[in-house]
């Protein structure tokens, strides 16, 4: 029963998602542009841990941005409208599990562009596998993360800004752990020395999971 | 006064331990020496002590290299903390680096590790050292004496226990929290937020006073260590707690919201502290590459004082909290009324 | 502890090492003692100053309805 529920609520999703397509497209463009600004600002290309550093800044900007929306997208009707439905449970397990699609596709996308803008040396010279995998791993730790602040910011009322200053020092030591591991990456170090990282974010991940899965009932009683 | 026997109870484990901490001399131990480098033949040191009584009773010095023992010709005491110690030192010593060990009865063998180059290593020395030393027993009740850290270890009973408050108060708000969310009662949510406001007191008194003694040991006001990360992420994220008090209008969904985010943060803020500092290399002790305090003689001296000190202002912390408390109590009921 | 503070300035030694002189860390950096107690002290006070006042005022309010 919960399986289906779930399944059914990843297509709303989706379908919401495509419906409102410039949305995406407006994600696409922060990144594009932050990217951007940065090309233009770092002349003569970035060494190694500045190149690591700066596109952390931006994904994570890029990640505050598109999982504000999560629960920000839909009026008091159709809320309650889901409150009907489906469990909440279900609802957050569903809206997590879209966010971190999102946002590994964001990730992965806004690394794209961001060795076509500002080279990708850095990444050659290093582990690129590595440093992917640690950019994948990110991405997907923001939106376990912050997809619970984001509701908790949409019930109180207020917009990104709040989002950002709740979201930001639970999301600053996976950041530290990523970026650290990034810049292992970077100078070619072996899987070993990098794993603990990965092994730790994932660990945040399904600890904030476990948590949100607990308490959002209590968030969605409104 | 409310609950009297335990805040007593504080006050006085308080003040015990802070007499303690301030009145207990430090061991006494080398500190400096003038030489950078020595080599073969007849060497004159002048060794400065610091808590030392050279002239108290007979001083002996030697140079240990590689396991073996070179002892000094001669010894002149200037004063209580200034000698001079004449070697002739043998060539052929093992290492590159010599310890200095200067031992009285009752102060204990001093030694200053890597004190200076030696420039004449060899395979070692065929002549002109001894055997080890007999080991002389420091007596009293004396806090370690650290390199770098000196006088300032007794910081150990006025720093660190601000972050255990902290950390106990936060706990308590974490329970006031759970309870806002299994109950409702606007009293849990006030008694959240009082926890909350005394865990910042305590948080930002922790911060300063670590700014200050890490300004004296390691140079500057603030490092890139994990420890220092992990304060600055709860600092911002219990200040983030006051600012989402502040956006929600309604009490009740305030209080909600407000508790929700406590949980949250909470363990997560408590996985990073646990987890993420054995992981990295640190300059606090007890992190990464450096000894934990439990190696630092936190045993006869400093230990039965800093669990003093850390008791004592968890009480002190607590009654700040109770204060607050009765205080949210009565304005609930004055605005009832 | 009063005889080790006043030998800093008995010695005139070549070559001590700057922290047994200088006056921020003098006396072996008891001072950095003194300043976190004092720092303590200090933000303790102003709480209580701060929850005495408010104290003060709800007081006011019930005598004056």
């Amino acid at each position: 029963m919960r399986g289906a529920e779930l399944v059914h609520l990843l297509k709303l999703e989706a379908a919401l998602d495509l419906r409102q397509r410039a949305a995406w497209g407006g994600m696409v463009l922060y990144v594009a542009s932050a990217i951007y600004t940065c090309h233009l600002a770092v002349q003569e290309g970035a060494s190694g841990s500045a190149w690591s550093a700066l596109f952390w800044i931006i994904l994570l900007f890029a990640a505050f941005n598109a999982l504000a929306r999560s629960f920000q997208r839909e009026d008091g009707g159709r809320q309650l409208y889901l409150h009907t439905l489906a469990h909440p449970r279900s609802v957050v397990l569903a809206r997590t599990a879209y966010n971190a699609v999102t946002m590994l596709v964001l990730s992965l996308l806004s690394l794209l562009f961001y060795t076509v803008f500002l080279g990708d040396e850095p990444l050659r010279a290093g582990d690129p596998l590595q440093f992917t995998v640690a950019v994948a791993l990110g991405g997907i730790g923001f939106a376990s993360v912050l997809t619970l602040i984001s509701a908790i910011a949409a019930r109180a009322g207020s917009g990104i800004g709040l989002m950002a200053i709740l979201g930001f020092p639970i999301v600053l030591p996976m950041l530290l752990a990523v970026m650290q591991a990034s810049r292992l990456a970077l100078s070619g170090a072996l899987w070993g020395e990098t794993a603990p990282y990965f092994l730790g974010i994932l660990l945040i991940d399904v600890v904030a999971l476990s948590l949100a899965w607990l308490l959002f009932p209590y968030l969605w009683r409104d | 006064m409310k609950h009297w026997w335990w805040k007593f109870l504080a006050v006085a484990l308080v003040l015990s331990a802070s007499i303690a901490a301030l009145r207990t001399p430090l061991a006494p131990a080398v500190v400096y020496v003038d030489a950078g480098e020595v080599s073969a033949g007849a060497a004159a040191l002048r060794v400065v002590g610091y808590g030392t009584r050279f002239t108290e009773s007979p001083v002996q010095a030697y140079l240990e290299n590689g396991g073996q023992f070179v002892q000094a010709m001669r010894i002149e005491v200037a004063d209580d903390r200034h000698l001079t110690a004449h070697f002739e030192v043998p060539a052929g010593l093992r290492e590159d680096l010599c310890d200095l060990i200067v031992s009285a009865p009752g102060q204990g063998d001093m030694r200053l590790f890597d004190a200076f180059f030696y420039r004449s290593k060899g395979a070692g020395a065929a002549t002109g050292t001894v055997k080890a030393p007999q080991r002389t027993q420091r007596e009293g009740f004396v806090f370690p004496n650290r390199n770098l850290l000196y006088e300032s270890i007794r910081n150990l009973n006025f720093h660190v226990p601000m972050w255990f408050t902290m950390m106990l108060l936060q706990t308590i708000a974490l329970v006031f929290s759970i309870r806002v969310l299994s109950g409702g009662d606007p009293l849990h949510d006030r008694g959240a937020l009082a926890a909350v406001q005394v865990s910042l007191l305590f948080a930002f008194l922790g911060l300063i006073t670590g700014s200050v003694w890490a300004r004296a040991t390691w140079g500057g006001w603030w490092t890139g260590d994990t420890k220092l990360n992990g304060a600055a992420v709860t600092i911002l994220i219990y200040l983030a707690y006051l600012v989402l008090r502040g956006s929600a209008t309604d009490p009740a969904k305030r209080a909600r919201l407000a508790a929700i985010y406590n949980i949250f943060a909470y363990v997560l803020m408590l996985l990073f502290i646990m987890a993420l500092p054995r992981m990295t290399a640190s300059l606090h002790p007890g992190s990464g590459g450096n000894p934990a305090f439990s190696q630092y003689d936190l045993d006869a001296s400093l230990r039965p004082v800093f669990y003093a000190a850390v008791l004592g202002w968890m009480g002190i912390g607590t009654w700040l909290l109770h204060l607050q408390y009765r205080l949210a109590r009565l304005e609930i009921a004055k605005n009832h009324a | 502890m009063a005889a080790v503070a006043a030998a800093p300035l008995a010695c005139a030694a070549q070559g001590e090492p700057d922290w047994l002189v200088d006056t921020l860390y003098g006396g072996g950096k008891i001072n950095t003692v003194l300043a976190v107690v004092a720092l303590i002290l200090t933000g303790i006070a102003w709480w209580l100053t701060r929850l005495d006042r408010r104290i003060s005022r709800m007081e006011k309010q019930q005598r004056t309805p």
